[in-house]
């Protein structure tokens, strides 16, 4: 069966992980690529229902059945991480019935720092923490801040508003991290964001442009 | 960019392999679990791995085209080992479970059971959860190729 690539998004509550995905599915989807949204939390299908109005009904940016919301009924890092039987079977649906996609996004609702997604639900991590829940986050590591592919520090432009120091977190984030990458963005201005884009596009895409138009190396 | 869909083979079960000159990609054991992965070797060249669904790379791997041979090398890790200092049913199963029930993936080595943790701050914890037994096992931390035993590796439900 066609496999689709999958990002899986986790963090903390608040971190900004459904406003990362509305900000990066219409740079996406403005290239020409097909993505579809699974946004896990406990009982809850909020994030869903609102990253299917602003991106899909209101937006047109992907059809409205593209964006699926999953209540796991326990703590979602466990449907993303030990039991990803959840996710997955409606991967396998997807993966079916749209071929057409270039990429699916797995989001965990919000829960702790050990946060990390099955290598075989998703094939590429990002884990997103955010300058107002403290400059000591990356230094204080965890599995979900060392072991991502990609950490992103959102809401830079409230660390003066909270005393973060940026460029001691990107000292500790370049010291945890090693030659692992990060970048700092703000969703509410994109900044930043494009960046995010070019590393999936190059390490989860390998620079091939959308399905439907696949002919030369996308141009961002 | 080279792409590559399979493994060649491992350098480890099969000596021919051995003779062949490599470029490295030095990967850590969580990233040999991805499917999809892009990589510089050491010498630069850009490499995009796509594995089909269930398969992963493994320490040794030989992966590459005509030109280029590529071996994949598993960078080392903190582990906790663990050695029984008696025979005990019990005692091994009780060990298991409490291994069990932190989701880590076992390896075994010289008759010690290994684990992975990510900093040393964790024996205290391991010591806290192992405190029935404590007296019953020797625990250390060491630096060293973890490799989880193929039926533990992944946990599935």
């Amino acid at each position: 069966m066609n496999h689709i690539p999958r990002i899986g998004i986790g963090g903390p509550v608040g971190s900004g992980k459904s406003m990362l995905i509305e900000r990066l599915v219409p740079m996406l989807a403005k290239i020409g690529y097909s993505i579809s949204i699974i946004s896990n939390d406990v009982i809850s299908k909020e994030d869903a229902d609102r990253m299917r109005t602003n991106l899909a009904t209101k937006r047109g940016l992907l059809p409205e059945n593209m964006v699926i919301g999953l209540a796991t009924g326990g703590c979602p890092h466990t449907a993303v991480r030990e039991d990803p039987s959840m996710n997955l079977s409606i991967i396998e649906e997807m993966e079916e019935n749209h071929p057409e996609l270039d990429l699916i996004i797995i989001e965990s609702g919000g829960d702790n720092i050990t946060t990390t997604f099955s290598p075989i639900l998703a094939d590429y991590f990002m884990y997103i923490i955010d300058v107002a829940g403290g400059d000591k986050y990356p230094r204080k590591g965890g599995l979900g801040i060392e072991s991502c592919d990609l950490l992103v520090i959102n809401k830079i432009d409230l660390a003066e508003l909270v005393g973060a120091n940026l460029e001691s977190m990107k000292k500790d984030a370049e010291k945890i991290r090693k030659e692992k990458p990060f970048e700092f963005i703000n969703c509410k201005t994109d900044q930043g964001v494009k960046d995010i884009v070019e590393h999936i596009i190059h390490d989860v895409l390998f620079d091939l442009p959308p399905k439907s138009i696949r002919s030369e190396k996308v141009q961002i | 960019m080279i792409n590559i869909s399979s493994v060649i083979g491992n350098i480890f079960r099969d000596g021919e392999l051995q003779k062949l000159e490599f470029e490295k990609i030095k990967i850590s054991r969580i990233e040999l679990e991805k499917r999809i992965l892009r990589r510089q070797t050491d010498k630069g060249t850009d490499v995009g791995i796509t594995l089909d669904t269930g398969f992963h790379l493994h320490n040794g791997d030989v992966i590459g085209n005509d030109e280029t041979k590529i071996l994949i090398e598993q960078i080392p890790e903190k582990v906790i080992s663990i050695k029984l200092k008696k025979n005990s049913q019990n005692l091994a199963t009780l060990l298991g479970h409490i291994i069990g029930n932190r989701h880590r993936p076992i390896g075994f080595e010289d008759g010690a059971v290994l684990f992975p943790i990510q900093a040393d701050s964790e024996l205290e914890v391991f010591e806290r959860l192992f405190k029935e037994i404590i007296e019953d096992i020797e625990l250390e931390i060491e630096e060293k190729l973890f490799l989880p035993h193929t039926s533990a590796d992944v946990h599935e439900h």
